[in-house]
């Protein structure tokens, strides 16, 4: 292989570079500097982040196509994808502040987690390549992982980074095996290298093909936490504390869709080939289940729930399974709509519940929320308005976003029709749960032990933002909405390179 | 800019400046003034400013006037498109009138008065936009923006059970509004990618193949499900009580007098025109449920002890006879059915005022509390039964003419056993006459027989405002109809003709034809 054909461009992956280095650079000051700087170390994360956000538009100017090999690609899901799990560290980097200040916590590790976990995130949503899919699911595991435990005094919070570490590598095992077998079959790893055997009918082994998809799948679903693969979640998210849960069930569950989707949608996508055509079938008709048994077990087990973190944690299985409906037709615009829609809103909501709950989490009952609503009401009002959209009300971005996957669905899938209205079954039974806290927060009497939060500049920022994000995403989401329709995805990532050059090597 | 537009939208600069001038601190019973008083001047110049819809209002035309339509969300082909028709116009009005009358009614409120006329001002402003809305997508917003208003309205500033009434108001509709969004959908995706209702309107009378005939009774079903749990017909009803009951006065008002005609609209906007053939296949079927609801709603109305629970099972009965004109695919009826929804909106809306007020003095609605008020209240007690007898139908008031001309449309209804659907129905006026007159027997007349009651005052100036024009208007409505009825003319007969097919040359005649059965059946048959 020639040197140049490996097509090595370093503007391909300036968003990871600039986070990685921002997380060693925080480590460094870090360790410097005697006292905790927090402001430093959160100021050089929201600068990092930026100049990310920055090299993610950037990589429009370098052209659509595949880098390094095939390891990289530049196309419309990277761009998509990386602007949610963008928002979600800066909204993340902001909330953190607060929390840690609170908790006495040290400030330093924390955010270089943050960068460490955007990273691996960003090359998820970058991958070309089974081996950077598992790369970038890696290093974002990893650093969740002891975020989630980063609380270390705390019995619940140790039990949660357990749990999530042993039932993530097992999850990361299956897709490992999966990622195996596949390569075993087509004899490649380059997602559209395994595209264009399928196609090509070079597959070595067939039912290794099926195997191995079958396992990825076992693997994403794992990650992505619908259900069967769900049960590890409700313990993990209760435990954590509340920031990271709000940012382990947004950003690295939208990282994971989009190499799902690559993999899925492109990998195994719609071919000429009777293997590759029924594998396709294979996969949706399974994704379809999937979704039907995620949303349901995720909203009536939430319906039964005491702990407002864990209405939430059965809210994001639900969740999940809405955007696996939009999955089922291989149009990622509405998957990644639905993403970023879904990311706002709930970490939005869990940034208020972080507030009212206070240092150790110690109000997390939705009991405990009784009565705060005009107590507070510049708080209760702004989660009212998360649990609104959560629950699809619109005008919030909870509602356009279904409401987008509803009509991707209904014109992408006619023979999937059926699912749409599970969909919206399990919407109306989702509304009861979402609408209870509501309903203690405004219309019961105070709660005794009720302490007014206080709110910090950058936690206020962060609400901000993701209230302005989920009105502006209901009620303005054109521009959002036409960049990612299939006929404009070519005006946003121009194509730099023929893509088959990648097939070829 | 569009007047229509003006209109929906300054409720929403109303909540805006409320925001704003919470900012500026101070005392909280002069505040509390601030906000009352200028949702009063917010509600009052959106009533004047919609009066300008009437003044450009073309009744001979049936199609859409004074349209707005600016491309929205292109990606979904969503337009804002607005505009209004004679079905549409008048529940306009309706809304922007009896807004200013329930924030008066709301004047007594002091807890959270800022949130409380907040949400008056989001709650017109979805209201006016179901209304004014020509595009499904933009309907369905709005259908749904009114929700969350009157959730907290009831369950802040409720009664005792006010959180099982709000709950229950909001799944009750949810339930039946999501599935109307898979229909719309639906819609969208058959009529060839537009949530444009005219344009869809248009193409479905051309083409009633373009939805396969199966998917069209299940599409039928999802919009007639929502409306009908939103009107609410029989067997649907049973939120209304619990709702009205729980909510504010003012929440009652609004409740009664607009929220319910959002179901009995979007019945003839949307059920009606886009699926004729189903509409009538369910006309028999839907009928009998409207006379159920009819009698069902008089009978148990009659026998409620608290009064509010009567007005509302009254809004039950006197809604079957909307649904009811709706489905007699008659000009008389459809027309009746309009007229009808206007009239119950202002005489419901006056009883819950009435009933408003004498809680407001004794802090119970229980009829046996109450006995021989008119000695002590006058005033009041005159308005009380104009309004009550405006709402059992008495002639020259505005409650005959709608009951009057849904059952003569009903008796001339093509549909099958319409003459029995209206001669049953007829017994709801009398049943409504029955409980209405009793309970004002009960509580007005005789001798004082509580020691609490006889020394309560009369209706004061504010009170008076309120009542006043409701009373001035039934009288209006009940005297002079026809320039009701000539403005909505076109438009209900285009939709009846959407249904039943343009009447055959032998059938112009005024009377009813010899035999409207047999004639109904064979336009019918065009139709399909």
């Amino acid at each position: 292989m020639q040197l140049d054909q490996l097509n090595l461009n370093y503007a391909a992956i300036a968003p990871e570079i600039i986070t990685s280095l921002a997380a060693v650079a925080i480590m460094l000051v870090d360790a410097l500097s005697k006292k905790g700087a927090r402001t430093v170390n959160a100021g050089i994360s929201l600068v990092g982040l930026a100049l990310a956000l920055i090299a993610v538009f950037g990589l429009r100017s370098v052209g659509g196509g595949s880098f390094f090999a095939g390891m990289v690609v530049v196309d419309p899901i990277r761009l998509f994808f990386s602007v949610t799990i963008l928002i979600v560290a800066i909204v993340a980097t902001l909330l953190a502040g607060q929390f840690l200040r609170d908790e006495a916590l040290p400030p330093g590790e924390f955010f270089s987690l943050i960068m460490f976990a955007t990273t691996g995130m960003l090359l998820l949503a970058a991958a070309g390549d089974l081996v950077t899919v598992f790369l970038g699911l890696e290093i974002a595991s990893i650093t969740t992982y002891i975020m989630a435990g980063y609380r270390r005094y705390d019995t619940r919070a140790n039990e949660s980074s357990l749990k999530y570490f042993l039932l993530g590598s097992f999850a990361t095992a299956f897709l490992l095996y999966g990622m195996a077998l596949t390569y075993g079959a087509t004899g490649t790893t380059n997602i559209s290298g395994i595209s264009a055997a399928i196609s090509g009918g070079k597959v070595i082994h067939p039912a290794l093909l099926l195997v191995g998809a079958g396992m990825m799948l076992v693997g994403f679903g794992f990650k992505i936490a619908s259900a069967p693969f769900h049960l590890w979640t409700p313990d993990v998210y209760e435990g954590a504390p509340t920031i990271v849960t709000g940012f382990m069930s947004t950003g690295p569950k939208a990282a994971v869709f989009a190499a799902f989707l690559r993999v899925f949608a492109e990998g195994f996508g719609e071919s000429a080939s009777p293997l590759g055509s029924q594998l396709h079938h294979t996969w949706v008709t399974a994704i379809a289940i999937i979704a039907v048994l995620t949303m349901t077990v995720g909203n009536v087990i939430a319906l039964v729930q005491k702990n407002i973190k864990r209405v939430l944690a059965y809210s994001s299985i639900a969740h999940a399974g809405y955007a696996l409906v939009g999955f089922v037709t291989g149009d990622f615009g509405p998957v990644a709509f639905y993403l970023l829609a879904y990311s706002i809103m709930s970490i939005g909501a869990f940034a208020v519940i972080q507030l009212f709950a206070r240092a150790g989490d110690q109000r997390t009952e939705v009991a405990d929320f009784a009565g705060v609503g005009f107590e507070s009401p510049g708080l209760s009002f702004s989660l009212a308005i998360f649990l609104f959209s959560l629950a699809g009300i619109p005008p919030t971005a909870g509602f356009m976003s279904k409401f987008y996957i509803f009509k991707s669905a209904w014109d992408g899938a006619p023979t999937l029709r059926w699912l749409i209205v599970v969909a919206v079954i399990n919407s109306i039974i989702s509304v009861y749960y979402y609408l209870y806290p509501i309903v203690v927060m405004f219309f019961r009497p105070l709660a005794p032990g009720f302490i007014k939060p206080r709110v910090s500049a950058m936690t206020a920022v962060a609400l901000i933002l993701t209230l302005l994000g989920t009105l502006y995403l209901g009620i303005l989401p054109n521009r959002l909405m036409s960049a990612m329709s299939s006929s404009n995805r070519t005006a946003v990532v121009a194509p730099a390179l023929p893509s088959s050059q990648v097939a070829n090597k | 800019m569009n007047l229509i537009t003006i209109t929906t939208f300054l409720p929403l600069v109303g909540a805006i400046l409320l925001l704003l001038l919470s900012l500026r601190g101070g005392d909280q019973k002069e505040s509390n003034n601030l906000y009352r008083v200028v949702t009063l001047a917010v509600t009052i110049i959106t009533f004047v400013v919609s009066l300008g819809l009437l003044k450009g209002f073309d009744g001979s035309n049936p199609a859409a006037q004074m349209v707005q339509k600016t491309p929205w969300i292109g990606a979904l082909n969503v337009y804002y498109h607005v505009g209004v028709d004679g079905l549409s116009i008048w529940l306009i009005l309706l809304t922007t009138f009896l807004m200013p009358i329930s924030v008066l009614a709301s004047w007594h409120v002091t807890k959270r008065v800022r949130e409380y006329m907040l949400f008056m001002l989001v709650l017109e402003m979805g209201m006016i936009g179901v209304f004014a809305s020509l595009d499904m997508f933009l309907f369905y917003l709005f259908f749904e923006i009114t929700l969350i208003p009157m959730y907290f309205l009831i369950g802040v500033w409720g009664g005792e059970r006010r959180i099982y009434a709000a709950i229950k108001f909001f799944v009750y509709t949810v339930v039946g509004s999501l599935l109307m969004l898979v229909a719309i959908i639906a819609v969208y995706f058959y009529a060839g990618h537009t949530f444009d209702i005219p344009e869809i309107t248009a193409k479905l009378a051309a083409n009633p193949a373009l939805i396969p005939g199966n998917i069209k009774t299940w599409l039928w079903l999802a919009f007639a499900l929502a409306f009908f749990i939103k009107v609410p017909l029989f067997p649907f009803h049973t939120w209304l009580p619990d709702a009205h009951v729980e909510a504010p006065t003012a929440g009652s008002i609004i409740l009664a007098g607009v929220l319910l005609k959002m179901g009995t609209y979007g019945l003839m906007r949307f059920n009606l025109p886009f699926f004729p053939d189903i509409s009538q296949k369910a006309a028999p079927y839907v009928m009998a449920l409207a006379v159920v609801g009819i009698i069902y709603g008089a009978l148990v109305a009659m026998v409620q002890p608290d009064m509010k629970k009567l007005v509302a099972y009254s809004s039950v009965s006197h809604l079957g006879f909307v649904v009811l004109g709706i489905f007699a695919f008659t000009d008389q009826g459809m027309q009746g059915a309009l007229y009808q929804m206007l009239a119950h909106g202002i005489s419901t809306g006056a009883l819950f005022l009435c009933v408003g007020m004498i809680y407001d003095r004794r802090h119970t609605r229980l009829i046996e509390e109450f006995g021989g008020v008119a000695t002590p209240m006058p005033q009041y007690s005159t308005m009380f039964l104009i309004v009550s007898l405006s709402s059992l139908g008495l002639p020259l008031l505005n409650g005959f003419i709608g009951e009057f001309l849904i059952l003569l449309g009903t008796f001339s209804s093509p549909v099958p056993h319409a003459r029995l659907f209206a001669v049953l129905g007829a017994t709801g006026v009398i049943l409504s006459a029955v409980y209405l007159l009793w309970m004002l027997q009960r509580v007005l007349f005789g001798e004082v027989t509580k020691q609490e009651n006889a020394e309560l005052e009369d209706m004061d100036l504010r009170e008076k405002v309120a009542i006043i024009p409701l009373v001035a208007f039934a009288l209006v409505m009940g005297i002079a109809p026809m320039k009701f009825l000539n403005s909505t003319e076109k438009a209900v007969s285009a939709v009846k003709e959407a249904v039943v097919g343009k009447p055959a040359k032998v059938a112009v005649a005024p009377a009813p034809a010899a035999n409207p059965t047999t004639a109904g059946h064979t336009e019918a048959g065009h139709g399909n």
